[in-house]
């Protein structure tokens, strides 16, 4: 076992977890959070008036982390910022696996005496070889044992998705997000200011965890450089890694200053290292969620010719303007295809060039899957791509009830014969709702949905560039 | 060897920028191919430097006080006898004498008039975070005006090299534009890599500037060079 596994193994895979300080003003938000946690849970707080409460929830309270007759694999501290080096001088004595500080008001603040609480933490938690996540963030989420740091987060099983944030927020949101967009996460850590485990000892112990086959990271700075680039240059190589950096403008490095105290780095250094490293450059939220789908659920292909069937005439032109603005090639189709789109296809209100418009031709049914297949069949094209207009769907839904399930079942067996990767665009228009019922379908066939031709067109082109740098 | 030499001497004098002379002769060391470069402290050594690399050169004025050396008269080019060469040097001594007249003069270097190609940059610094920093640009007013320019980490694979000199948007230039004499980029891709090579074993050298270099359709040279050291 490589030594950064063994190292924070317990910390990733407790058994025990122990809760310090949490409270009813915060509505026990730890606690709650753990409530399907697979181990054994402990609460340490030593404010009489908050045990029944956290008797309520059914938790055994101590009144210090030593008192607690097991050892313990992952600490949890939420005690004001003045309290916590008595906090991880007890962590330190119980040997504990890891330690996350939730409590934040540390050198972020760029206050005198958050500074001064930060570097004794530091300087304590460095001697004893403690594993301090943060201060200033939520820690780690498996939900493979419900060790989660949100009431909404889910649990039971998990995905193939590792997820390194310096921010909590973000780590949280991806975890949801990510849920109802078919992406689930094996573990992912949110570390704060980072004093003692950085970014690079994060992406070394999920480099290793065989449950990740895609690393994505939200940074808004880093401590080791040089050992984070060695450490990237590597891992990229035998997994994914997608990077969003924070703070790539001077306004943004003053919010990363206040948030996690993090220096500002040239944004064209971090470009050339991401590029240089074969990692992927994501620019913000969507475009991490989007990447990540598409690493996820499209075939792996080099090539940039792309066929687009859309529902509309107007939607066929715009479709197209979006896949060739992202950089791919809509070329026109073999002599092959218009020979079969000829026997069958009507031309009165639509059209099947390259960019393809179905508009008269989507009833029945087998009508768009013939077209799909046709262009699954063309040797001119490297991937597939559908428009799923959902108020469209919905308006044949009044007299078709079950047109938009059947379609989606059909789409299932067709993503599974088709030999290129075929992705959708969900166009929800005013039927937003709908939408949502639509993407939740899609996700539970495991077929990847984009919900703009621009965000679909980014993410294919990101993963068509990824495959081609390997 | 001579870059330790060098860099020694400098920092006797307690110097952390290097001369043009000093910087080129760290470059051939690293084993890039400069101009051909002498040392001459009088008028005559001059001229016999000028016979031995051969007409035409140029003379430029050696002194770490002199940054701008072509503002204080510091530089004639195109020199084709040993008349101008003589003329020229003790032109360079006078207007020197009279712009900046404590600077210490170490001489004035005589070298070759590298025939004109296609102006490139290197250049090397250093960011807090990740170390030495490779760019890579096209010269002159490309890359004052247009920033079309590339980096990587040190230290460089060769793939790291190409595509650094690639992904500029002056590429098709280097390829040989309309006619004009295309650059040889495998002997970039080698100055890239023998500079990536050379920081990494010097970590005593904070900056390095080669701009430009002239690129020719068989080679490259390096025309003008800054070094600058690391404060001890």
């Amino acid at each position: 076992m490589k030594d950064i596994v063994k190292k924070l193994d317990r910390a990733f895979n407790p058994r025990s977890v122990a809760v310090v300080g949490d409270k009813r003003e915060m509505d026990y938000m730890w606690l709650r959070s753990l409530a399907n946690f697979q181990g054994r849970l402990y609460s340490v707080q030593i404010d009489e008036k908050e045990l029944p409460g956290i008797e309520a929830l059914g938790v055994k309270n101590y009144f210090s982390l030593l008192d607690i007759p097991e050892s313990v694999d992952y600490v949890i501290v939420a005690v004001p910022r003045a309290v916590a080096p008595k906090i991880v001088k007890e962590c330190i004595d119980k040997k504990v696996g890891g330690v996350m500080l939730f409590t934040s008001g540390f050198a972020e603040t760029n206050t005198e005496e958050g500074i001064r609480l930060q570097e004794i933490i530091t300087e304590m938690a460095r001697e004893a070889d403690l594993n301090l996540i943060g201060p200033n963030c939520v820690g780690i989420f498996n939900p493979r044992i419900g060790l989660c740091h949100a009431v909404d987060q889910y649990y039971g099983d998990g995905g193939p998705v590792g997820f390194i944030s310096q921010s909590g927020t973000h780590a949280t949101y991806f975890s949801l997000v990510g849920a109802l967009n078919g992406i689930k996460i094996s573990k992912s850590v949110s570390y704060g200011n980072a004093v003692v485990l950085d970014c690079t000892d994060y992406m070394e112990y999920l480099a290793e965890d065989e449950d990740t086959k895609v690393i994505g990271m939200y940074i808004e700075g880093v401590r080791k450089g040089r050992q984070f680039f060695t450490s990237l240059r590597e891992i990229a190589k035998r997994k994914p890694v997608l990077i969003w950096k924070g703070g790539e403008t001077e306004e943004g490095t003053r919010a990363t200053a206040s948030h996690t105290a993090s220096l500002a780095e040239s944004p064209l250094v971090w470009d050339a290292l991401i590029k240089q490293c074969g990692a992927i450059k994501v620019d913000n939220f969507e475009e991490m969620v989007d990447t990540t789908k598409a690493l996820l659920y499209l075939k792996p292909t080099t090539g940039a010719r792309v066929g687009l069937c859309a529902m509309t005439g107007g939607q066929s032109v715009v479709i197209a303007d979006a896949f060739a603005k992202a950089g791919l090639e809509i070329p026109l189709l073999s002599e092959r295809s218009y020979q079969e789109f000829a026997s069958f296809f009507n031309i009165i209100g639509s059209s099947y060039r390259n960019p393809l418009d179905i508009s008269s031709n989507l009833i029945p049914m087998d009508n768009i899957i013939r077209c799909m297949d046709i262009l699954n069949e063309d040797e001119n094209l490297d991937s597939v791509v559908l428009e799923l207009s959902v108020a469209f769907l919905t308006r044949i839904a009044r007299f078709i009830p079950i047109f938009l399930d059947e379609l989606i079942d059909a789409l299932a067996l067709y993503n599974a014969r088709c030999n290129k990767p075929f992705l959708t665009i969900l166009v929800s228009v005013h039927a937003e709702t709908e939408a949502i019922e639509a993407r939740q379908k899609l996700v539970e066939r495991g077929i990847p949905s984009f919900p703009s031709f621009e965000r679909g067109a980014k993410a294919l082109k990101k993963v068509v560039e990824y495959y081609k740098s390997l | 060897m001579v870059v330790d030499e060098i860099i020694s001497a400098a920092r006797k004098e307690g110097r952390t920028y290097l001369t043009e002379l000093e910087s080129k002769q760290i470059l051939k060391e690293a084993g890039i191919n400069t101009t051909e470069i002498g040392l001459a402290r009088a008028k005559e050594e001059a001229i016999s430097l000028s016979r031995e690399i051969g007409f035409p050169v140029a003379l430029k004025i050696v002194s770490p006080d002199v940054l701008h050396k072509t503002d204080a008269g510091g530089v004639k080019l195109s020199l084709n006898s040993e008349e101008e060469v003589g003329k020229a040097f003790d032109e360079i001594i006078s207007s020197i004498k009279a712009h900046e007249p404590t600077a210490n003069i170490q001489g004035v270097s005589v070298q070759n008039m590298a025939r004109p190609g296609t102006e490139v940059i290197i250049g090397m610094s250093k960011d807090p975070q990740f170390g030495p920093v490779l760019m890579f640009g096209l010269g002159g007013i490309l890359v004052e005006v247009l920033k079309d320019v590339s980096f990587r980490i040190v230290p460089l694979t060769r793939r790291d090299a190409r595509e650094m000199i690639k992904e500029i948007k002056g590429y098709p230039i280097l390829e040989g534009y309309r006619g004009q004499e295309p650059a040889d980029i495998a002997v970039l891709e080698e100055f890239l890599l023998k500079v990536s090579d050379f920081v990494e074993r010097k970590p005593e050298i904070k900056e390095l500037d080669i701009n430009p270099i002239f690129a020719y359709s068989d080679g490259a040279v390096a025309v003008d060079a800054r070094v600058i050291l690391e404060a001890e």
